[in-house]
This record gives C-alpha cells, structure tokens and sequence, in this order.
C-alpha cells in the first residue's frame, strides 16, 4: 500500500541550512504523452493509459533499463475538478484492457501506484513507492528526497491529469446539496476558484496603482513560449495567441480576472527520472542537478489569504529556497513559477526577489522585454496559460533548457545554469532549485 | 436584415469540440445578405484567423459578452445568437436582445437555404 510522503520529507522551515543532498541528485530523463482536451472514452487515452506513455518515454529519454528503475513517486489524484458523475457505469472495454485494481475507476479517474505496476511489467526492480499529492511540484520534492536519503536509486515521477467532459468544478460534490466545513462556502455557495487570487490581485492594483490591463505583455508573452513547446495543448491542437487586444476583450470571470487569466482543464501526463548525481553521469541526457526543495506549509487566517499573507510568504519561501541551495537571486538564469491562475506568478517572483524586483514592481517589469530571447526571462515554458492545465511544464521546461534542448523556446538572452520553477499556489507551493552543475 | 451571431465551440463544425454546423452554411447565409459574425471565448484573433482560413468575410468578432455591443453597432430587423450552451449562449443572448437558436434549430431555418426557400 503507498503511503502519502510523511511531513519530515519536506523542508518547510526557514534555518534549516544547505540541504544535505545539495547537488547530489539529479533529473535526467524527461517524458510526455499526448494532450487531448478532454477523454474521448477509450482505453487508449484513458489517465492510465497516457500515464504509461509518458513513463516509458522518460525511461527511454534516459537511456535506463527498466530493471534497474527502483522507485516511483506520483500523485493518485489526476483532478481538480472533473468527477466521475455518480451512478455511471464504468466502461467495460477500458478495464478490461488493463489489469486493474480493486478500484473499478483505478487509471480512469485517479490512479494508483500499484495500477501503474500491473500494467508496467518491465518494472521489475520496484522497492520504493510514494504519493507526492497535489502536483508535480510536490512529487518531485518528495522524489529528490527520497533519492537523496537512499530510499531509491534510479526514480521514476509521474504526475496524470484527466479531464471529461462537461463544467471543470461543477460536478462530484460540488454538485450536491452539502458539504461539510468551509468547503461549503467555497465550492457549494461560493464563488468561481480563480476568486480567491482575484480578491488578491484586485487589493494589488489598489496597493500598489497597477490596473488589469498591464498583466497583458504576461499573457502574450505565455502564449507564445506555450507555442515554442510541441508538448503542450495549444501548440499540438489549437496553435492560438492571445494578443493584448484579445486579453483585454475577454470576458469577467472574477473581475478583476478575466477568462484568459485561467488555464484550460486538459488530459496529460508527464513523468521524470531522477538518479543520484553518481548514476546520471552514464545516462542518455545530461544530468540536471538538485541545488534544493522547499515547501510552504502556511495556512491562511481566513477562507482565502490577504495578500499580506502572500507577500509574507512568497518572501519567507524565497529565503528557505536560497537558504537550502546556497544561492542568492542573483544566480537565478530564469524563473518558471506557477501559473494558474495568472495572476499569481507576479506574487512567486516578487518574493523571490527575481531580477532585483520588490513588491508590486512585478506589472512593470512585465512591460519589459521578459521574452526568451531577453535577459530577463519570465515563465519562458509558458506554463498553464501557455500550455493547458497541468502543473508540470514549468519543471519539464527548467530540466529541457538547463540540458540545452528545448528547442525553439530555447533561453538565448541568458546562459541557462539555475532555475526555480514550483507551485501551485503561493501558499502552500513545493519548488525546486534545478542547475548545470551540482555545486 | 438578418444578423446572425455564431458560436464556434459546440456549434461550428470547426469548434472544439465540433457542432454541427459547417463553413458552407455559414458562407450560404452570408452570401443571402444577412450580417455575419462570430461570438465566442476564443481570442478574437484566432476567431479572425478561423474566418479568413475558410475565406469568409465576416462583419464582426466578439467576445462572449460582447452581444449588446454587437446590437448597438449594427442596424438590423431581427438578430440572432446560434449556440450551444445554456449559460454562455443562451441567457445572454435573450437578455441583449437576441432570438437564440440551437445549432439544430439554426440549420432548419429558411435562411440557410435562401430567401425562396
């Protein structure tokens, strides 16, 4: 049975000094499967399915013999809002193409590690698994730590997400006529999810004299690296921009955040594998060092935090990432923070302090050259907005652009040796502190 | 004259997801004389870029919301919003002052085939 990593495998709190695994592992291999807007019912695009494929293309990607994988950490959850609905019958013809678990729904609406085991026979060497939950973010931590105190050698990290058709937050229990604790308040009565960083970013604007309209250089600037990235939704099936003009017509979703300030649900699936520093020197891909991880574990006062609550702790994050990597912002090549919803990455980079930046000075930075192609590199996979819905194309883009084979979104005004990327929210977010080299 | 605004998503053949509706009527209905548009989510630039991909020259592009802005910029004797959602197409549709169809109702109507059908 895989357990939730336990609370002492996150570093959470400021003074803990270098992390004791500083550089000493690695991510080598990289892994997607193809996106689709939303499950089309058969067993081959199933959560499941799309899980495998992007494990054995991060396996291949790292030139390992499946054997020698001896871990694998992944989120059981593949959603934040798309539910079974109650009462439907699960298709036959997809379970029946899997070997399945004691959870009829197991690979269609959640996934568990020992599904992923069933179906991946050529895992033969299995002795470490974990549940990361929530997001990439959160695997990977867990994973670098694992790997690092010696639970596992060579690991895999896997992170689904499935999407079906109908309303994203409008089904399951949100659906019902109750729920229990403020869950009611925020799903049941309340308000779309982007409300709670609207509120946020409404009390921005009046803090600092910033409007809606500056976040526009932010979303086209998403966009077009999204569309730089082959893996990602908008670049395979809908190669769209949003232009400023686009951005400021579009609909109120939560005023002050409009419908492009959202991400697009998607179903996708990526996974990493990650080695010691030792072992990734002979594999197929170039190693990219862990410098740190660290997490937020602060609760807010109140249904949604006050953006002094943010600022306070996007600052105290930014000290425990440098603390552990024994880095300064200065040594930063490029950001890649979370981004969905929009309207948060300003609150990620302003406490990392990212290019000397202070709090509310995030918009006007965004109306400078923050392209791939600049010296000041801002979110350069494009993350959510530029890609769909997933979480994770920060990291792929941070390990990709640190081995030099990004492609087209390839960071050129900068030399690519230590990023960040992490999330989701400013509160409560995992991050990583990947680099070039392991010192 | 007819105005007719046309969702993508759900309602052209060309949205995500496809409706039922193809280019081909959308160009007949155009080519009848009526005022032709498009309201949706997508960004106004791709919903421009859809247009000319299929060569039709449309008389706007708007935003979902944007159908009173629609009604106060062009003169017509009936408008209408063909869409697929209850929500998004629908409800705003009738309160800015707009018939609504389905896309099942838009393609039974004498407007597709011509004025002498």
């Amino acid at each position: 049975m895989t357990e939730n990593a336990p609370a002492s495998m996150y570093r959470t709190d400021e003074g803990m000094g270098l992390w004791e695994h500083r550089g000493k592992v690695a991510a080598v291999g990289v892994g997607h499967s193809p996106t689709a807007r939303r499950w089309d019912g058969r067993a081959e695009t199933c959560v499941g399915a799309i899980s495998l494929i992007a494990l054995r293309r991060a396996i291949e990607d790292a030139g390992v013999d499946p054997a020698e994988i001896d871990g694998l950490v992944m989120d059981p959850v593949t959603t934040t809002g798309a539910y079974w609905p109650k009462g439907k019958p699960v298709p036959e013809e997809v379970t029946s193409a899997f070997n399945c678990t004691d959870n009829p729904l197991d690979g269609i609406a959640g996934l568990s590690a020992e599904w992923i085991l069933k179906n991946m026979p050529e895992l033969t060497g299995i002795d470490f698994t974990m549940y990361g939950p929530g997001c990439m973010s959160n695997a990977i931590c867990v994973a670098a730590q694992a790997v690092g105190d010696g639970l596992a050698n060579t690991c895999l990290v896997l992170k689904s997400w499935h999407n079906y058709e109908g309303r994203y937050y409008q089904g399951g229990a949100n659906a019902g006529s109750d729920l229990p604790g403020t869950a009611a308040l925020h799903a049941l009565w309340g308000t779309p999810a982007c409300y709670g960083t609207a509120l946020q970013f409404a009390e921005y604007c009046r803090k600092y004299g910033k409007n809606h309209d500056m976040m526009a250089p932010f979303i086209e600037n998403s966009r077009q690296n999204g569309l730089k990235f082959p893996e990602g939704y908008w670049a395979s099936h809908r190669p769209e921009e949003i232009t400023p003009e686009d951005y400021k017509a579009a609909r109120w979703i939560a005023k002050p955040a409009n419908l492009f300030d959202n991400d697009l649900p998607i179903m996708v699936s990526a996974a990493y594998l990650y080695t010691t520093a030792e072992r990734a020197r002979d594999m197929r891909q170039k190693p990219v060092y862990i410098l740190n991880h660290a997490a937020s574990n602060t609760r807010p006062r109140s249904l949604t935090p006050t953006l002094d609550e943010v600022e306070a702790d996007t600052a105290r994050t930014a000290r425990k990432i440098y603390e552990g990597a024994g880095i300064t912002a200065a040594d930063l090549s490029f950001e890649n923070m979370y981004d969905g919803f929009a309207q948060f990455h300003q609150f990620h980079i302003e406490g990392l302090g990212y290019r000397g930046m202070k709090f509310g000075e995030a918009l006007d930075f965004y109306q400078t050259d923050i392209s791939i192609h600049g010296p000041n590199p801002i979110l350069p996979s494009g993350g959510n907005i530029g890609c769909g819905r997933s979480r994770f194309w920060m990291h792929t883009d941070c390990i990709q652009q640190i081995q030099q084979r990004a492609g087209e979104r390839q960071v050129t005004g900068v030399k690519p040796e230590v990023a960040v990327s992490g999330g989701p929210m400013p509160l409560g977010g995992r991050f990583t502190v990947w680099s070039a080299t392991p010192d | 004259m007819i105005l007719i605004s046309f969702d993508i998503d759900g309602t052209l053949t060309v949205g995500d997801p496809p409706g039922i509706l193809p280019m081909d009527m959308v160009r007949a209905v155009k080519e009848q004389g009526c005022l032709v548009g498009s309201c949706s989510d997508r960004p106004i630039s791709a919903q421009r870029a859809i247009w000319a991909s299929h060569d039709i020259e449309v008389d706007f592009t708007v935003s979902k919301h944007m159908l009173p802005d629609v009604k106060a910029e062009f003169e017509a004797d009936v408008y209408y919003h063909i869409g697929d959602r209850e929500d998004l197409d629908r409800r705003p549709a009738l309160e800015a002052g707009f018939e609504f169809l389905w896309p099942h109702e838009a393609a039974d109507m004498p407007w597709v085939e011509g004025p002498d059908a």
